[in-house]
């Protein structure tokens, strides 16, 4: 299934662009992609012991995983999957 | 509230007050408001332009920064003469020459924690033009706690984001529950930014705080807009309370300024 992954600030510079559409494997969890997406990219940190940093926002379909099940919130087919850091300049 | 516009306010002021949905009332309404604009860099500068032209009574200016000559590809109330002077003599001279109906109150200061609860108390919103961490969280935390409505908006390269908090439930940290650490996020100064996004940014900022000012309209109370100026996209993020919110949950551990600390992490004190 494929799944839409969106980058914000400094994530879409690590990155290197704003959006990404992977193929995954059915039974996929918020906490597989963004598991997957910090070994992949070095400048991607975002777990802290295991657990999802907090100051990390991560909205399923615009929505905050920490408002639906966590790392563990169900993926379906077409789903997006954003990370948004919290950005300061002004 | 009985509006009471002198000869030059009626002409200064026309174009709000022939608006059916502003009116006489509506300018009176903003000139009866106090605002407080944290931050006279890249967000503040369209703020206080356009909340100046639009006759906010009161505008207090909270900045400790000089000019430098680099702020100027976007920092539009600041000139090339000002350069080195501080910024919140420069602004005010901005003002003042904009609209002489405002009054302007300078504090040539870092927000802290000591200061934070009493400066936000005499007004009635706050902006938050900010362009570091502490100060956000420290703006969040005491609007949050006093029940002041205040406007957020903040810049990253060619992105920005902007939201309203009601002064209640919803606050920042239901969306960011503290700082990332030093270093991770960069600022302007390390990351560079697009010198018209905080034209775009501040402009939506100061017609929330018009908004709110008039009592009009439908603010961004529970809604974020994630701007990219290299698509020109605007998108909407959902923004809910987390019930475990520090400052607006259910069992806040933070009552007080007092109770975070606003280095590093802008958590909970040590002490």
């Amino acid at each position: 299934m494929q799944i839409e992954l969106r980058f914000f600030a400094n994530f879409r510079e690590a990155v290197g662009q704003k959006t990404v559409h992977r193929e995954y494997e059915s039974d996929l969890q918020a906490g597989d992609v963004l598991r997957q997406l910090s070994e992949e990219f070095t400048e991607m940190d975002l777990f802290e012991d295991g657990d999802l940093r907090e100051y990390l926002t991560i909205l399923r379909n615009g929505t905050d995983i920490t408002h639906l099940d966590g790392l563990e919130t169900a993926l379906e087919d077409g789903d997006e999957l954003s990370v948004f850091p919290p950005v300061a300049g002004g | 509230m009985r509006p009471d516009l002198d000869p030059e306010q009626l002409d200064r002021y026309s174009r709000h007050i022939i608006m059916n949905d502003v009116g006489p009332e509506g300018q009176a309404a903003l000139l009866d408001t106090d605002v407080l604009v944290v931050g006279a860099g890249g967000l503040g500068a369209p703020v206080l332009q356009y909340l100046a032209a639009a006759g906010i009574g009161r505008l207090g200016i909270v900045d400790d920064d000089v000019v430098e000559r680099s702020n100027l590809q976007r920092q539009v109330i600041h000139g090339d003469d000002d350069v080195g002077r501080p910024k919140v003599d420069s602004a005010a001279e901005f003002v003042t020459g904009l609209n002489p109906d405002v009054t302007v109150d300078r504090h040539e200061l870092r927000l802290a924690r000591e200061n934070a609860t009493d400066l936000v108390a005499d007004y009635d919103i706050v902006v938050d033009a900010s362009d570091n961490f502490a100060t956000r969280f420290l703006v969040n935390d005491a609007c949050t706690l006093s029940g002041t409505p205040f406007s957020h908006g903040a810049i990253f390269q060619f992105e920005g984001q902007v939201t309203t908090f009601s002064g209640d439930s919803p606050c920042y940290r239901c969306l960011f529950p503290e700082a990332p650490p030093e270093g991770t996020v960069p600022d302007c100064a390390t990351a560079g930014v697009l010198g018209v996004l905080p034209g775009t940014i501040g402009c939506m900022q100061a017609t929330e705080v018009v908004k709110l000012a008039m009592d009009y309209g439908e603010t961004l109370e529970g809604r974020l807009v994630a701007y990219d100026a290299a698509e020109m996209s605007f998108e909407e993020i959902p923004v809910a309370a987390k019930p475990d919110c520090p400052v607006c949950g259910d069992d806040p551990a933070i009552a007080s300024v007092a109770d975070a600390s606003y280095e590093g992490r802008c958590s909970l004190a040590e002490d």
